[in-house]
């Protein structure tokens, strides 16, 4: 073996025989923004074998202070954070075969992707996805890494099917209106925080060390000086659904799914939660408003524009996306907006 | 007595990092709404929530002495 991994192969607890290990891996990571570049980035370095990244977004300005594979070059060109990942991770590390899919991760893609994989990463940025990884998760037996920040905060969870609860034991139900980097900010350190508690987690899982895997929820805030684990011993539910005795894997069903649909002749894509909610219109009014959007309303409903975005979302969730045919693109300002 | 913690934007909105209230008798789902009600918070039916750093469910009854932390999921990436 060549001098490339040796100060990784010195640490004992991968060594030589780890090393072989992360080398004949292939690992799915879900999201290319700021979390699948850092995440994409480590593993690559780490020399994986496989790589498969999927993302359904170009690269933009508001990008470059936090996903670090990213340049100017690339949000000139707009191209794909899928195809720009993959330019940069072959000139990180020549070795490591990277698929690159430009696309919408729905649980059919998904689930089309993950013949060989050994481990899922979530760099998503949004909970419908993230439980569609979690039963797929379950249905294939294959260990997934949640990981998600905020501002200053940011958590992780390592979910090891038939081991430890998974995301549907502590959540039950998607959460709507959480907060995302687009409605509360983002710092890089809360990023890098984040990957390195997922990308630690990844190599303890590709070396097979599963003793060593945390079982606990750890969060942590940089800015107020707070690091949280939450022991899981007793969040196992037996009648989860995704993990339960009786499995019905609902975030695989097309009925648990955002639906979409474009308006024909109005150059126009609506779109509607799985589950009605109640938005609280004001609350949102501001969060729209301090990041530029010109925002006019309602009691029934909120219609905000800035630049080329135009939009209007109603009261019981549902969202008409306007200026846009393209219903991933709509569905990605959505899911950045409103979580 | 119980002492409450609030983290990430949870904090925000309570205006505060813990409150100390009776919470003893109750199950977590019915304190959360007792919080969301009196502290003015918005989401904290969704938010996990842990007694003595052990993630609890819903329906688990919280006892003297017991500290309750709500965390919310967040979604960022």
């Amino acid at each position: 073996m060549s001098d490339r991994y040796s100060r990784q192969t010195l640490f004992p607890r991968i060594g030589r025989e780890g090393q072989d290990k992360i080398k004949s891996k292939h690992v799915l990571i879900v999201g290319a923004g700021a979390l699948g570049s850092g995440n994409a980035e480590v593993l690559a370095r780490a020399g994986i074998g496989r790589l498969t990244i999927i993302d359904r977004d170009y690269v933009e300005e508001s990008n470059l202070q936090r996903q670090q594979l990213y340049t100017e070059e690339d949000v000139a060109e707009k191209l794909p954070k899928a195809a720009a990942a993959k330019m940069r991770l072959e000139k990180i590390n020549s070795e490591v075969e990277i698929e690159a899919l430009i696309g919408d991760a729905t649980p059919e893609v998904m689930a089309g992707l993950i013949g060989d994989v050994d481990l899922m990463i979530d760099s998503t940025d949004n909970f419908e996805t993230r439980m569609a990884i979690n039963d797929i998760s379950q249905k294939y037996r294959i260990p997934w890494i949640y990981g998600a920040c905020v501002a200053s905060f940011g958590m992780s969870f390592t979910i090891v099917p038939g081991v430890t609860p998974c995301l549907n034991c502590l959540l039950k139900a998607v959460p709507l209106q959480g907060l995302t980097c687009d409605t509360g900010g983002i710092i890089g350190p809360a990023v890098q925080m984040v990957i390195a508690h997922q990308t630690a987690e990844a190599l303890k899982i590709l070396v097979e060390d599963f003793d060593a895997v945390r079982p606990s929820l750890v969060s942590f805030d940089l800015w107020r000086n707070d690091y949280t684990s939450m022991k899981m011993s007793r969040a196992k539910d037996p009648g989860c659904l995704s993990c339960g005795q009786n499995p019905e894997y609902p975030y695989l069903n097309e009925a648990n799914r955002m639906k979409t649909a474009v308006l024909c002749g109005r150059d126009t894509v609506q779109i509607r939660p799985p589950h009605a909610s109640t938005v609280d219109l004001q609350e949102m009014s501001g969060n729209l408003s301090a990041l530029g959007y010109e925002v006019k309303g309602n009691p029934y409903l909120l219609s905000a524009e800035m630049s080329e975005n135009r939009f209007v979302i109603f009261r019981d969730g549902r969202a008409l996306i306007h200026g846009t045919k393209d219903v991933a693109q709509a569905k990605s300002l959505y899911q950045r907006l409103f979580g | 007595m119980n002492k409450i913690l609030f983290f990430a934007h949870l904090r925000d909105e309570a205006g505060e990092e813990s409150v100390m209230l009776e919470a003893s008798g109750k199950t977590v789902a019915e304190l959360k709404a007792f919080v969301a009600e009196n502290y003015g918070i918005h989401k904290l039916d969704t938010a996990m929530a842990a007694i003595n750093e052990e993630f609890a469910p819903n329906e688990e009854m919280i006892k003297e002495g017991d500290v309750i932390a709500f965390i919310p999921p967040v979604s960022g990436g």
